[in-house]
């Protein structure tokens, strides 16, 4: 009940297509700008705190002479990072937990609220200081998290726009990609592939807008320098494209373990009776003892990305155990309370993956290849792409950061491939599996999903005639006539629900009370039951109104007619079809 | 910055003339030194009558540590992270730079100097690059352009020189293997960057002839022993330039430093010192060094008075480090890095040598 109270009603419309477009670009501009700084500022922070704190190789290499000083902070920063981090959500955040994509996802394709903004900025400030002490843990769910709460904010201003609130948030997400990877068209496509899920103008333009501001702000504005560089000249073998398929094909499998692991990691944390601070310590101990014999594994790892297309760098046994490693610690910071994303520890892992494929083909003398950096960069979109669920985002990202159309192309083949098979093994995204553990099950198309979340009670209405059981038929029957009323609800004195009689049944029976003659109810809902449910059940009842009861104390909530059930289903189909083929 | 700064003859007169033990000013010998006493050391000598001793030292903290007593060393000319370790270990005296430097016009002088310039003991003064230069005559076809082409013996046969110190050479190592130039100071910085990076030298390993004097380059490439060799801009350009040789620099992967003043706890003549560093660093001393010798001025009011060469012959900004021709690709070094690696880097680099003899 209370979430179709806090539900967006969208307005309507209103002003011409001119007011729409010129406010729509206007608020996009707006939202591009202040996610372009605050992303930003979120990733300079956390870069500034791998730095003080001894996290970074840069800074920790200058205290080699130094070697016990570099063991404790290796050891202690991650571990009291975790504990404040455990401490920030035991005390701090309503939500108490890490806010990311998914509750994006949720949010604009159930047309529902972000999470409270306290627990947003909480969970913002518990990922800048999650990354800062080398947590396993990514940086863009948090920033996608964050574009999503400034493009919300911004919803608030008091234009009246249909469906505002959704492409608002886009808006957000959309700068926020486009910022982090200087990548605009990475930023637009994701915000549509993952967020919104459907194309409509209205929501393309502001989007676009926004990307582009954010894009402006961090190239021209900061000359923030691109995530990935990397030289190659080109596929030089077709059969190549047949091992970059392979390689997607083995990238979903790594992509899958990746997933169900995480999901399992917060299943199990779930059940260990530790405080939330102990928690989250002992993830970020665990990761500092494994960083004092695999200093690659400490945070974000953009150095061991870079060796990682190097020949060499690594050997078999080094990749195949910091995959390994780095698959373990990440589960287990994310499902044990740190903050953070899964995207740049799929990069990471996905990479050393192409990495390791690649020493395999070399290792075999006539297999002739193109160079370890084609097999890495499609290692590295391949397992990723499959868990944020965005093919197309993530051959975009390739395209706009390598700026070279051949790399792209080998990755969209294993991009393609390793979507293909992990959709068919655990699903659409890591997102999706989090939401369905939350109940909401986004696979069948976002119309099943809103009617899942809809209460059939919210439609409920205390218009009906009701009866106690020591009541006389006859009286009842002169009271239904009177009324007009084609039903009643029986209810003792403490309003329990006993059953309902039909008008007509009741005028068969003579002399008695109701009591002898109610029946139990053949169709009752609860407060529980969605508006899925209620239409499904609906389909074979013959009656009218169907009582919706308490589960708790079988208090009649009120009833609710079949009417009034399609009435509602007939709207939230309006609302979306009105969202997806919006005119700009 | 106190309003008498600007007026450079009002300072000069506050001078005690009645010193008459000369100003110990310690340089690098070559070149360089003499650019310097044209454009510094006998402008200074005029201006304020305090003569200047010049003497010359390996660039090394050693050397200040053997000899700055001895000596009598009061400014010292050091690149910059030479500086920074001296300064934590005590060899050089602090002193507030952003006092003694004078001020161009209404420019502060934060805004002028390049970033970084000011640290507790030093000023930067210009702006030098490491470079690779070869011999035009060695290679009669196609010419190396670029820092792969010093690691690759097979398209561009000779020998290289190689100054024996992991400064510079590390860099380039990853930069020829593909690291893009804003990440290799962050992987030198782990154990698997250094090795790689040697890895990469060691590619080049018998075709190396190891030099240590910063004239030897110069004189291997002339004598024809080596096809190219590492150095430093400056000394390459005044080869071509004054001497005639055939030698030609290669920008791409330059590593940027920047060369400092700094004081030595020796110094019984700070007040002096200070003095002279701020005449040295004034925008039209280093714009005339530049012009003797392509080391570009740290300030941008310095850059901006760059013009010919004395003999009328070369427009000298074209040949300073940071000129736009020279390409994308440079190293900026990282000088606090530098001076807190030095141990590691140079056991790393040794190592790497006694395997040779193995």
């Amino acid at each position: 009940m209370t979430e179709r109270k806090n539900r967006e009603n969208p307005t309507q419309g209103e002003g011409g297509a001119f007011y729409r477009i010129v406010t729509l670009c206007l608020m996009a501009v707006l939202v591009g700008f202040a996610v372009s700084l605050a992303s930003i500022a979120f990733v300079d922070s956390f870069a500034w705190l791998n730095r003080a704190l001894l996290i970074s190789p840069r800074i920790r290499v200058q205290y080699e002479s130094n070697p016990m000083l570099l063991v404790a902070a290796t050891l202690l920063v991650p571990a009291l990072g975790g504990v404040v981090v455990g401490a920030m959500f035991s005390w701090l955040s309503c939500e108490r937990r890490s806010l990311g994509p998914a509750d994006v996802v949720r949010a604009a394709q159930l047309n529902l609220p972000l999470p409270d903004f306290r627990s947003g900025i909480v969970s913002t400030l518990a990922a800048v200081l999650s990354l800062g002490s080398g947590a396993s843990v990514g940086q863009y769910g948090p920033i996608v998290y964050l574009g999503a709460m400034v493009g919300r904010a911004a919803a608030y201003l008091r234009i009246r726009i249909q469906a505002l609130p959704t492409i608002a948030i886009a808006c957000g997400v959309a700068a926020a990609i486009s910022t982090a990877f200087n990548a605009p068209i990475a930023g637009l496509v994701f915000a549509h592939e993952v967020i919104l899920r459907h194309y409509s103008m209205q929501a393309f333009a502001p989007t676009t807008v926004a990307s582009a501001t954010g894009y402006v702000v961090a190239n021209v504005m900061f000359d923030r320098p691109a995530l990935f560089l990397v030289n190659f000249s080109g596929v030089g073998h077709s059969h190549e494209f047949i091992l970059f398929a392979l390689l997607g094909v083995i990238s979903a499998g790594i992509a899958a373990i990746f997933m169900k692991m995480i999901l399992q990691s917060a299943e199990l944390a779930a059940r260990t009776r530790l405080h939330a601070t102990l928690r989250t310590g002992f993830a970020g101990l665990a990761v500092g003892v494994a960083a004092l014999w695999l200093p690659d594994v400490l945070g974000i790892g953009t150095e061991a990305l870079r060796f990682a297309t190097i020949e060499g760098a690594f050997s078999s046994l080094e990749l195949l155990v910091l995959v390994a490693a780095k698959i373990f610690l990440t589960a287990l910071c994310i499902g044990f309370g740190f903050a953070g994303g899964v995207f740049s520890p799929a990069l990471l892992i996905g990479i050393l993956s192409g990495a390791l494929f690649w020493t395999m083909i070399d290792s075999v003398q006539f297999v002739p290849h193109s160079g370890i950096a084609a097999y890495a960069i499609c290692g590295m979109m391949a397992v990723a792409s499959p868990v944020i669920g965005a093919p197309l985002t993530v051959i975009l990202i390739v395209f706009e950061l390598t700026r070279n159309y051949d790399l792209t192309i080998a990755a969209m083949v294993a991009v393609v491939f390793s979507n293909l098979v992990s959709y068919r093994i655990v699903g659409r995204s890591l997102f999706d599996l989090q939401l369905e553990r939350q109940g909401i099950d986004l696979s069948t198309g976002r119309d099943k999903a809103r009617l899942d979340a809809m209460r059939v009670s919210e439609h409920a209405t205390g218009d009906y005639a009701r009866a106690g059981p020591d009541e006389w038929v006859a009286d009842v029957n002169a009271r239904l006539d009177r009324g007009n009323w084609k039903e009643v609800y029986v209810l003792d004195v403490e309003e329990r629900y006993l059953g309902k009689l039909r008008h007509e049944e009741l005028t068969a029976f003579g002399n008695a009370r109701i009591s002898e003659v109610v029946v139990p109810p053949e169709l009752e809902f609860n407060e529980r039951t969605s508006m899925r449910e209620a239409l499904e059940a609906l389909g074979s009842y013959a009656g009218d109104g169907v009582p919706v009861v308490l589960s708790n104390d079988r208090r009649l909530l009120g009833i609710v007619t079949k009417a009034s059930v399609i009435r509602a289903y007939l709207g939230e189909v309006d609302s979306i079809r009105a969202e997806e083929n919006a005119p700009g | 910055m106190h309003p008498v700064r600007l007026a450079l003859p009002l300072v000069f007169a506050s001078v005690s003339f009645a010193q008459c033990e000369p100003l110990t000013v310690v340089s690098w010998g070559g070149p360089y030194q003499q650019a310097q006493s044209e454009a510094i050391f006998k402008p200074f000598t005029e201006a304020t009558g305090i003569e200047i001793k010049v003497l010359s030292y390996d660039g090394s903290i050693e050397s200040i540590n053997e000899r700055a007593v001895a000596e009598n060393w009061d400014v010292v000319d050091m690149v910059e992270d030479r500086a920074i370790a001296g300064c934590e270990a005590g060899f050089l005296l602090p002193f507030d730079a952003e006092e003694i430097v004078l001020q161009d016009q209404a420019v502060p002088v934060r805004q002028d100097f390049v970033e970084g310039a000011f640290r507790e003991c030093s000023v930067a003064q210009n702006v030098f690059a490491t470079v690779v230069a070869f011999n035009v005559r060695s290679y009669p076809g196609i010419k190396p352009t670029r820092m792969e082409d010093f690691f690759d013996v097979e398209a561009f046969p000779g020998k290289r020189a190689v100054q024996k110190s992991p400064d510079a050479i590390l860099e380039w190592a990853l930069l020829a293997e593909g690291v893009p130039a804003r990440q290799v100071y962050d992987l030198l910085s782990t154990d698997r960057g250094l090795k790689l990076a040697l890895r990469k030298l060691s590619e080049i390993r018998d075709h190396i002839v190891w030099w240590d004097d910063v004239a030897d380059p110069v004189q291997l490439l002339a004598n024809g022993d080596v096809s190219m060799s590492t150095g430093y801009n400056g000394r390459f350009f005044s080869a071509a330039s004054n001497d005639g040789l055939p030698i030609t620099i290669i920008w791409d992967g330059r590593l940027i430093g920047h060369e400092v003043w700094a004081i030595s706890n020796a110094s019984g003549r700070i007040a002096d010192a200070e003095l002279f560093i701020g005449f040295a660093t004034a925008p039209e001393q280093l714009a005339a060094l530049a012009e003797l010798i392509p080391y570009g001025p740290a300030r941008r009011s310095g850059q901006l008075r760059v013009g010919l060469k004395p003999d009328g012959t070369i427009p000298m900004r074209d040949h300073l480090p940071n000129a736009p021709q020279h390409g994308e690709r440079f190293l900026t070094r990282d000088t606090v890095w530098y001076a807190h690696t030095r141990d590691l880097r140079d056991r790393r680099f040794q190592a790497w040598l006694n395997e040779k003899q193995d």
